[in-house]
């Protein structure tokens, strides 16, 4: 067959989202490739420069449907920075608290998502299965399991329940025995071994000249966690390690994000603990009065206050599921962020395609690409 | 075995049909209609038209037990609202299919868009015209009756790549290539563990072969051959780990994305006609057909219609492994697969036959006991 382009996308089974990535083909091997992404704007960063620093939080979760927490506390912590705001502790271990069950939940998702591209159906509907139990626990405390608007400037919306962190240890319990059966489900295969290993391979080098981050970076064998590396909220006070392999291929970062599973159950169970102990406030007591509930109505008080805040600049990165997000928030006195501007982690994964794509076959593509674990609302933003 | 067989049914009804016609009619006409040859050509008519029925039927029951089997593998109860327990619910799905349209694309070559699906369905339905469901079901013994199935069945890639290089796709193409290199690498280790059969049982007949295992059934002596027969007959129906021709991940649908409405459930239909189909093989070249081992008591084989009991529950236990392997593996790569077609498969035929050809020359196995005399 002679040399054609196709085009995977903008619907295609392989995307999981809205993007096209277009390939050069020759019968099944994969000459060139080049990823198109902008098929979701929707100019969020824009939008923020008109809302409420509060009403931002809403944007947050749009950016990635299965890591809307992580968003989220990305934008807080630079807000908060550039408002001059800090949050009580209890506020940063609940904030940790929220990133761990949403990366357990992103986890869970990215896998559903790579064994149904690789063809394992059983293990994609087990996989949804316990991520329902994850996202009942965010219902119960936060009231979504989607879009959670739960983190404020200053603090978390409410406390927990009661009788929260009982129900959290026992689905702990049960995801730690049913991390176990995914493994033996993928690892235990000789198939899936022969699908997976040594595919997709992007190299330390590669993935540094690239921006590549997260998951993908740590399979390269490079020990990179901002978790570790600049911890924020309550990960300095926490004892986990930082998943790590040294195949870079599909193989390694399968290994990585089912390790990063274990370790939040871990930080999980450490976090839940120490919620347990140490009652107190969630949300910062003295806030400006126009930072209150985002909903409140805003009355002519609140804009007479704008200008009482201090200006000021917040920069933040964290360990998001995907890699390493970044928000930056310009403060210029007024009730509304002057500019905001994010990173994706994702944006940056998908650019370095044609490093670990090219040479491969049209079926290694699902896999490949399925280990990246795209996630496009963050890409266009 | 019981008298009634789908043969004397239907040639009864077009026995009392023409009768009841013909009491109405002068003499002269009467005669015409009730000759031996208009009831036998009607009888004929009759049979194919049951038979399209029952294997129409039981196609769209697999679906269904194949659904509910999946359902359990993953922890889900499959289709559950239709009918009991989800039993109507390929019917209205068909349904609907059946009221859609057809969009052929733009630049589509017409004829072998339609031309592709039908064929594809009319050569998978013929082959129940002769696979054996029970003693006395064909209309008539057919010697080389194995031969015949198989070479109907390995149409299929022809009308597959026709369908799919008409659809005018890069995708249907790509899958249709696909299909076709996979169906004919495959062709060959499934042919050579059927030669592994007729070696033993001496005759090309399937009535025969299915005789042949009174004493024990094929699976044991010829393990190795159901091993390999079992694995290419997957990669024939293109199921999972073997379904990379319509790999959804990457290539859409494969060679049927471009189709709709009664085209795709013609696609979808036929593929399940021959992986019943390939049950039903395997049922009769392995597990006895529709006989039971001695040891059990002769009563369970008494009651009407028992040998096409016995053989459909046997079909539907070894389709029932086939979703056990589809709900539990992942796909290979075509690369891998054809590896592993002419690597491995062919090598295992070869030395099933010859394993084969070992048992007829000793005939006596000191476990297995002995095989049939060759071509009774």
């Amino acid at each position: 067959m002679s040399e054609m382009w196709i085009n995977m996308g903008p619907q295609h089974p392989m995307t999981h989202g809205l993007w096209n990535l277009r390939v050069r083909i020759e019968g099944e091997l994969i000459l060139d490739v080049d990823p198109e992404v902008g098929y979701l704007h929707r100019g969020i960063e824009k939008i923020s420069e008109d809302r409420h620093y509060n009403e931002v939080i809403t944007l947050m979760d749009r950016c990635c449907y299965v890591a809307g927490l992580a968003w989220e506390h990305l934008y807080i912590l630079s807000a908060e920075q550039a408002l001059h705001i800090a949050p009580p502790e209890r506020a940063e271990y609940l904030r940790t608290m929220c990133d761990e069950f949403q990366r357990i939940a992103s986890h869970q998702m990215w896998y559903a998502a790579f064994v149904q591209d690789i063809g394992l159906m059983s293990p994609f509907l087990y996989a949804m299965r316990d991520r329902d139990l994850v996202l009942d626990l965010l219902q119960d405390y936060t009231g979504a399991r989607m879009t959670y608007e739960y983190m404020r400037v200053g603090g978390v919306r409410n406390d927990l329940p009661p009788g929260f962190t009982d129900r959290a240890r026992k689905v702990l319990d049960w995801l730690t025995d049913r991390f176990r059966e995914y493994d033996q489900l993928c690892l235990g295969s000789a198939i899936f071994h022969k699908r997976c290993d040594g595919l997709g391979i992007l190299k330390a080098n590669d993935a540094v000249a690239h921006g590549v981050t997260g998951p993908m970076l740590r399979s390269a064998g490079l020990k990179r966690d901002l978790r570790k590396d600049r911890p924020y909220s309550a990960y300095d006070r926490l004892e986990f390690d930082v998943a790590l392999a040294d195949g870079a291929d599909v193989t390694a970062r399968y290994l990585v994000r089912m390790e990063e599973m274990r370790q939040s159950v871990r930080i999980l169970r450490q976090v839940l603990d120490w919620l347990d102990r140490h009652p107190g406030p969630a949300i910062a007591e003295r806030l400006p009065r126009w930072l209150g509930a985002p909903y409140a109505p805003i009355g002519d008080e609140g804009y007479l206050l704008k200008r009482s805040f201090p200006k000021g600049v917040g920069l933040s990165s964290v360990e998001e599921p995907h890699g390493e997000a970044q928000a930056y928030v310009v403060n210029e006195g007024g009730e509304h962020p002057y500019r905001v501007k994010f990173r994706s982690p994702v944006f940056a994964n998908v650019s370095a395609a044609r490093q670990y794509l090219v040479g491969y076959h049209v079926a290694d593509i699902p896999p490949i690409m399925g280990s990246v674990d795209v996630c496009v609302g963050e890409v266009d933003r | 075995m019981a008298s009634l067989t789908l043969y004397s049914v239907s040639y009864d009804l077009a026995q009392a049909l023409l009768g009841a016609i013909g009491s109405i009619l002068p003499t002269g006409p009467r005669a015409l209609i009730t000759s031996s040859d208009v009831v036998t050509g009607l009888a004929v008519l009759v049979f194919g038209a049951l038979l399209l029925a029952a294997s129409m039927l039981n196609t769209i029951l697999l679906i269904w037990w194949e659904r509910k089997l999946l359902g359990r593998f993953m922890d889900r109860r499959g289709a559950m609202h239709v009918g009991y327990a989800g039993l109507l619910q390929n019917f209205a799905d068909g349904l609907k299919l059946f009221r859609k349209n057809t969009f052929p694309p733009r630049e589509a070559d017409g004829l072998g868009f339609y031309f592709g699906p039908t064929a594809y369905m009319v050569s998978s339905l013929a082959i129940f015209g002769i696979l054996p469901i029970s003693s006395g079901w064909n209309s008539g013994a057919l010697p080389l009756s194995l031969l015949l199935a198989l070479t109907i069945f390995s149409f299929a890639p022809l009308f597959i790549f026709v369908s799919a290089w008409s659809s005018n796709n890069k995708y249907s193409l790509m899958g249709g290539l696909r299909s076709a290199a996979q169906m004919i690498a495959y062709e060959v280790p499934l042919l050579l563990a059927v030669v592994a059969v007729i070696i033993v049982a001496g005759s090309f007949d399937l009535t025969t072969i299915v005789y042949d295992q009174k004493n024990y059934w094929f699976w044991g002596p010829l393990f190795l051959a159901l091993v390999v027969f079992v694995a290419a007959m997957l990669a024939e129906m293109e199921r999972i780990p073997f379904d990379l021709p319509e790999a959804e991940a990457e290539l859409v649908e494969g060679w049927n994305t471009e189709y709709g409405g009664m085209l795709f459930a013609f696609f979808m239909l036929a593929d399940y006609l021959r992986a019943l189909v390939g049950s039903i093989l395997v049922v009769l070249l392995f597990l006895g057909g529709w006989t039971l081992p001695s040891w059990i008591p002769a009563s369970l084989s008494a009651f009407p219609l028992a040998g096409i009991f016995w053989f459909m529950l046997k079909t539907y236990v070894v389709f029932g492994l086939f979703v056990w392997v589809r709900a539990s593996l992942p796909r290979i790569r075509t690369d891998q697969l054809l590896r592993v077609g002419w690597n491995r498969m062919i090598p295992l035929a070869l030395l099933s036959v010859f394993l084969a050809a070992l048992l007829v020359t000793v005939r006596c196995v000191p476990v297995l006991g002995c095989v049939p005399s060759a071509g009774v």
